[in-house]
């Protein structure tokens, strides 16, 4: 089903080394719209990124340093990266050689338009 | 708080699924509702009003589904201020069981969703219940066994 975020979703995942993008209620974890390659676990990235974001955002209001705008975890053999509004988040989920930098500049573009 | 169990082979599934998911409260129960194993309550009273009810809203809701779908909902979902419950049947071991869940804002519907799936893997992994615990819970013996079910939960049998 397409629905408004089709475009943001589909222009993320364009990048090369990019498998999945998923627009993430924050509060509830669930996807509102994703755009994923064949065997990656959605509602699983889903409610675990959100769920990180959450805390990250609590983290980072408990430091004084404001509301966090970007958050990315790098593991051994990939990367999630999370930039969002106050009620929904992207989810871009990536193997290690896809180009951070410029993945960071287009998910914060997108997330802008995020309520 | 203490996790509590009448029937051993829930215990560790359950444990884990309330570590994972965080919920502040976890209750697996027969759809009669008698109770099999709980976290979260420190008083029998509330283990069994909270059973009541839920089985309650489960035979309802698994009504309705029957009646707009051809067969019973899947799970509930209920939003409240600053909690929620999640109620939703699984099946283990040829049987449905009903869980209770009720979180806050440390977790969320979607943690409890992914971790409920690991929960029922783990359930139908775990060695089946003796004979007579799959008896049917609706049966002259109800109250005593619900009662039996209580006292073991808070150490009392």
């Amino acid at each position: 089903m397409s629905t408004s975020f089709a475009p943001v979703t589909e222009s993320l995942i364009r990048h090369r080394g990019v498998l999945g993008a998923m627009v993430v209620g924050l509060d509830d974890g669930l996807i509102v719209h994703s755009t994923l390659q064949i065997g990656v676990n959605g509602n699983a990235f889903a409610a675990l990124t959100a769920s990180l974001y959450r805390k990250a955002r609590r983290s980072s209001n408990a430091a004084g340093f404001g509301a966090s705008s970007f958050l990315e975890l790098t593991a051994e053999q990939g990367r999630v990266c999370t930039a969002g509004g106050k009620e929904l988040v992207l989810v871009v989920v990536c193997e290690t050689r896809v180009n951070v930098g410029l993945l960071r500049v287009e998910l914060l573009r997108a997330a802008e338009q995020l309520p | 708080m203490k996790l509590s169990v009448v029937a051993p082979w829930v215990e560790s599934p359950l444990k884990q699924f309330v570590d994972d998911a965080r919920v502040e409260i976890a209750v697996l129960m027969h759809p009669s509702g008698q109770v099999l194993g709980q976290y979260g309550f420190a008083r029998s009273v509330d283990v069994m009003t909270a059973c009541a009810l839920a089985s309650a809203i489960h035979a309802s809701s698994s009504e309705l589904g029957r009646q707009l779908e051809g067969q019973p909902f899947l799970a509930l979902h209920y939003t409240g201020r600053e909690r929620q419950i999640f109620l939703g049947g699984i099946l283990a071991h040829g049987r449905t069981l009903v869980l209770l869940a009720v979180f806050d804002a440390e977790s969320s519907l979607g943690l409890v969703q992914l971790f409920l799936e690991e929960f029922k893997a783990r359930l139908s992994a775990a060695p089946p219940p003796p004979i007579a615990e799959q008896a049917s819970a609706l049966s002259e013996n109800f109250e005593r066994d619900l009662n039996r079910n209580l006292a073991q939960l808070f150490g009392r049998a």
